[in-house]
């Protein structure tokens, strides 16, 4: 058995029992052969972009555990019923697929420092030496790596008091 | 010329150093990133609705990769902006 999460959207022009009866059909089908685990509903929210020219629609959630044959019974109902906008099914992830994959994450820290050394846009402090760096980056890299590891080192506390940086991190939050 | 450039740019680096920037997922350890969690999200989308490359947000690789997911599964659902004028 595995999880799903599937959503909809349901056009907002209907009336509410008929929103409800729409809910509770496709709830129906779900337990018919598997477990609804929860349902949630959003209620009316705005969309961020029209569909079929509604500005607004009924979102609705369901995690429920089931064979797969659920989901596409589902999907073929949504097929056929005018009032569902939009739906999307998930498989959710076993929480031993989980651990395998996070055992990914440290080797992932270390090649952080490499995305260091890439400038950014935002960041006004050295913006002319920046741009000219820019060319000339690939042919110093390899140089520049082993400087940088010694600058770094030397001057963590020039790192600490520069507040630059600091502040353009802030403004991409 | 060439070496000017180069005496410039190393001493500017030595006396301001990038800030090393560290995925905020793995900081807080969160494992998946959920599409509905639209808040999130959508601190990881541009003005435009792109989805902010890794050297802006400094996101792993493992975690941009979720993101990623994440934001298409949302613009699907109209939670977020294919593009945004």
């Amino acid at each position: 058995m595995t999880q799903y999460e599937t959503a909809f959207l349901i056009s907002p022009n209907l009336e509410e029992e008929e929103i409800e009866k729409v809910i509770s059909q496709m709830a129906e089908v779900v337990k018919k052969k598997g477990k609804l685990i929860n349902e949630d509903r959003w209620g009316k929210k705005r969309l961020a972009y029209p569909i079929q020219k509604f500005e607004e629609a009924f979102y609705v959630f369901f995690l429920y555990e089931a064979d797969p044959t659920i989901p596409f019974e589902l999907e073929r109902r949504f097929k056929q019923t005018e009032a569902i906008l939009r739906y999307l099914t998930i498989k959710k992830e076993t929480k031993e697929k989980v651990k395998k994959k996070e055992k990914d994450v440290p080797k992932e820290e270390e090649s952080l420092p490499a995305s260091e050394e890439i400038p950014t846009k935002g960041e006004d402090v050295g913006g002319d030496v920046e741009e000219e760096a820019v060319e000339k980056k690939e042919e110093d890299e390899e140089a520049e790596a082993d400087e940088k590891e010694e600058a770094v080192e030397e001057e963590e506390k020039v790192d600490e008091e520069a507040s630059l940086p600091e502040e353009k991190e802030k403004e991409e939050d | 010329m060439a070496r000017e450039q180069r005496t410039e740019r190393s001493s500017f680096r030595r006396y301001f150093p990038p800030k090393r920037k560290v995925c905020r997922f793995c900081q807080r350890n969160v494992r998946d990133i959920d599409y509905k969690n639209v808040d999130i999200l959508k601190r990881y989308i541009l003005e435009r609705g792109k989805i902010s490359p890794r050297r802006v947000s400094g996101t792993c690789s493992y975690h941009q990769r979720r993101l990623s997911t994440a934001i298409k599964r949302a613009r699907i659902l109209a939670l977020l902006p294919f593009l945004e004028d």
